[in-house]
């Protein structure tokens, strides 16, 4: 050790007791960097958090609010969340739900659990998937629950439009069995019936011999009625055919007044039942062409009137028009009913609103026209004053070669 | 040299002043402090006396007396794991050079972490320590004054010498009635400890007027009042030697040691030996090996021991080291190493370790490992 040290190092100016005031700045200086390096990774996580869309929670074990993201604050704006517990904040309880996600993941083995909830968000009940899953310390114990909430209402809506097309479908390929089935004997019918006419003369001499000339009449009459029903059965198939098509090309030319006819022609059982002439077509003259989807238009056309037959109940109108204006296609269902609530048009067009009773409606029918229409580059807006009915317009753009 | 440097702890002096203990420990900040000490002090009651003190004053502490003369480089690390497992701060020592010099050690390795060897030398040390108050119980060591400390390397068998700046207290609290309760025995050993420190830091080439001045004071206290202090025990010549042990540390911490402490630390470090007793033995030869290279100064310590100056300096100092051996004679510390160490075997080998000591660089005279084993053979 003698060998590098020299006198001063034993007893020179420089050699003196360290203090601490270097180490501790150094030492700060280290702190502060690291406190730099973990504030940005902390600004980094809650980063990370705020970008997310779904509402992120962390819950102390009591289920107090310990931090949130971005998402927290803006669906449930105005809620200084610190200190208050989930169950206050998210169910406007004062004691803990008797079960929930977070109590079943501190019961599951996995530690993570999920449940859907109705929450109101936005001032709305929404269908809520909550997912808690249990963090821990670096000891390995249950330290906090993050609890992450997302908006499943439109997926939820989706599956159940899933359903419905899928049902629909199914329906569509029975009702083209069913057509088919129809069709042959639809065609025997029909094709005896012809063969039956041109007997006619025949039976008109032989009649005439007998002199039974009424009962020609009755049997020209008769006749003309099968063959006219018959038409009218083989234009029913032939709906019926083309509502089931739903894979056919997206691009046809439609006009949109025979769509309104042909639906009008498959609800005649329905219309029978109704006092007659409840329905006022005001078509286009101008052939108002669309070009779209027959079936899907048709749909359209069939929700409308329906809606509007379910407006005015026993007594009323329902008009259904058509008319070119410019580039437009618009089609109008009005009808003299009891009208909307102002407050539920805003409504209208969402999913699953209906103001009909449980089992007559779920609420799908004008959120399909909604996005049927939008599919077509349409809209459609309601006008309705309570009392004094509706009128729903759909605008369509106007094919014109 | 053209500036001087005089560095000493903030010192605190007088009769009861052990009572200052636990205020000097709470400024400097503490929480929790790590008291060392060993058994003889806690024999003599002071430990108890000190516990009372800062138990006063509401004063958390730990303590740690795991230590032995001549204190060992493991016991350092057991008090160094013993001061991070207790969580303490404040390291306050009271006891003798051991107790002193192994809290040293322990308050080093606990900030600059490592193993005590690897600051063995000037000026290793590159934190500072926690802060100390160091309270001795004797004198001999002046560690509450130096930047010294002194550890036993059990494994290469020698005493390793450690000097820094940063291994001065922060304070130190001398209370002179603590040296009432030695005995005879006890005092003999520190008293020649502390005449070595006088002499050698006297001759040394780092001396100054400012440390020279210290070395004459503390080698005329000692001289003065050695011999009724060791018949009668009374409190005011234990309390000039006291003050005498202060001068020799002021003196010898800012001007270090000589080739004296090289070669009691190698027969220390090889035989366990009491420090003060090789010097005994050993200073009267180390100083007619340095004489020619401090004629002079050797003269001024003659003349401080003997009151007398002789036709030359060379004849005065001469004077002054016989004395030195009629004094050992008189009290009864012997003259050879042959009647206290077991062979001769390993002279050789403490030569060539002291040849390696750091306070060789402070010698008058440069010595070679021949020259040292020359000396140990002069003495055996």
């Amino acid at each position: 050790m003698t060998d590098n040290a020299n006198l001063g190092d034993i007893c020179g100016i420089e050699s003196i007791k360290l203090g601490f005031f270097r180490e501790v700045q150094r030492k700060i200086t280290e702190l502060k960097k690291s406190n730099t390096t973990i504030e940005q990774k902390r600004q980094d996580v809650q980063s990370i958090l705020d970008g997310i869309p779904d509402v992120i929670a962390v819950l102390s074990m009591d289920l107090a609010l310990h931090s949130v993201n971005k998402a927290f604050y803006s669906t449930y704006g105005g809620i200084a969340p610190e200190g208050l517990h989930c169950y206050q904040v998210f169910k406007g309880r004062t004691e803990p739900c008797s079960s929930c996600p977070v109590a079943l993941a501190l019961e599951s083995s996995t530690q993570v659990a999920r449940g859907l909830q109705i929450l109101n968000w936005h001032g709305e009940k929404r269908q809520i998937e909550c997912t808690a899953s249990i963090m821990h310390t670096q000891e390995g114990k249950p330290h906090r629950v993050l609890l992450l909430q997302r908006d499943v209402t439109l997926e939820k809506q989706f599956q159940v439009k899933y359903f419905q097309a899928e049902r629909m479908a199914t329906i569509g390929i029975l009702a083209e069995g069913v057509a088919h089935e129809i069709n042959n004997p639809l065609t025997g019918i029909g094709g005896f019936a012809e063969a039956l006419s041109l007997k006619l003369d025949e039976l008109r001499e032989v009649a005439a011999l007998c002199n039974k000339t009424g009962l020609i009449e009755d049997f020209e009459e008769y006749l003309q009625t099968i063959l006219r029903e018959c038409q009218r059965c083989s234009d029913i198939v032939q709906n019926l055919l083309t509502f089931g098509h739903r894979e056919i090309n997206f691009h046809v030319t439609i006009n949109l007044n025979d769509v309104v006819r042909n639906s009008i022609q498959l609800l005649g059982p329905r219309l029978s039942r109704l006092s007659p002439g409840i329905v006022h077509l005001e078509l286009s003259e101008r052939e108002p062409v669309v070009l779209g989807h027959p079936g899907e238009l048709m749909q359209i056309v069939l929700n409308l009137v329906l809606n509007a037959l379910y407006a005015v109940q026993e007594a009323g109108d329902v008009t259904m028009s058509t008319q070119i204006k410019g580039n437009m296609v618009i089609l109008q269902v009005h009808d003299t009913g009891i009208g909307i609530q102002e407050d539920h048009i805003p409504k209208l067009f969402e999913p699953f609103f209906t103001t009909k009773p449980p089992g007559q409606g779920i609420g799908v029918g004008l959120s399909t026209c909604y996005n049927i229409i939008s599919k077509h580059g349409g809209y459609i807006t309601v006008n309705s004053e309570p009392g004094h009915g509706a009128t729903f317009e759909v605008i369509l753009p106007y094919y014109s070669d | 040299m053209d500036a001087y440097k005089f560095a000493i702890p903030e010192i605190i002096f007088g009769r009861g002043s052990l009572k200052y203990a636990s205020i000097c420990a709470q400024q400097l900040g503490a929480s929790r402090i790590f008291v060392v000490s060993d058994a003889g002090v806690e024999k003599a009651g002071w430990v108890d006396k000190l516990f009372d003190i800062l138990r006063a004053q509401n004063l958390d502490f730990v303590y740690f007396n795991d230590i032995s003369p001549n204190p060992r480089d493991f016991q350092v690390h057991n008090g160094a794991k013993h001061y991070e497992e207790t969580e303490a701060d404040v390291v306050l020592a009271l006891g003798g050079g051991s107790v002193m010099d192994a809290a040293k050690g322990i308050a080093l390795v606990v900030s600059n972490k490592g193993d005590i060897k690897d600051y063995e030398g000037a000026n290793h040390v590159k934190k500072p320590l926690p802060p100390m108050v160091f309270i001795p119980s004797t004198i001999g060591s002046e560690s509450n004054i130096s930047q010294f400390t002194v550890i036993t390397d059990v494994e290469r068998h020698i005493k390793m010498t450690i000097i820094s700046r940063t291994l001065v207290p922060n304070i130190s609290i001398t209370d002179p009635t603590l040296l009432g309760t030695l005995n005879r025995e006890l005092l003999i050993a520190p008293l020649f400890d502390s005449i070595a420190h006088a002499v050698e830091s006297y001759v040394s080439p780092l001396a100054s007027p400012l440390t020279e001045v210290q070395s004459r004071r503390a080698l005329d206290l000692l001289i003065r009042h050695l011999r009724p202090a060791l018949e009668e025990f009374r409190l005011d010549d234990l309390e000039q030697l006291a003050v005498a042990g202060a001068c020799s540390g002021m003196a010898f911490t800012n001007a270090s040691v000589g080739l004296g402490h090289a070669l009691a630390h190698a027969l220390g470090g090889m035989y366990d030996m009491v420090h003060g007793i090789a010097h005994a033995m050993l200073l009267p030869s180390v100083m007619r090996f340095n004489l020619p290279a401090c004629t002079s100064k050797m003269a001024t310590i003659g003349k401080i021991i003997t009151g007398k100056t002789f036709a030359t300096d060379e004849a005065t100092a001469q004077a002054g080291i016989e004395a030195l051996e009629e004094l050992r004679a008189e009290i009864g510390i012997p003259a050879r190493l042959r009647e206290i160490l077991p062979d001769n075997t390993m002279l050789p080998t403490m030569s060539r370790n002291a040849a390696k000591d750091i306070c060789l660089l402070t010698n008058p005279r440069p010595a070679t490992w021949k020259d040292i084993l020359n000396i140990y053979y002069g003495v055996w």
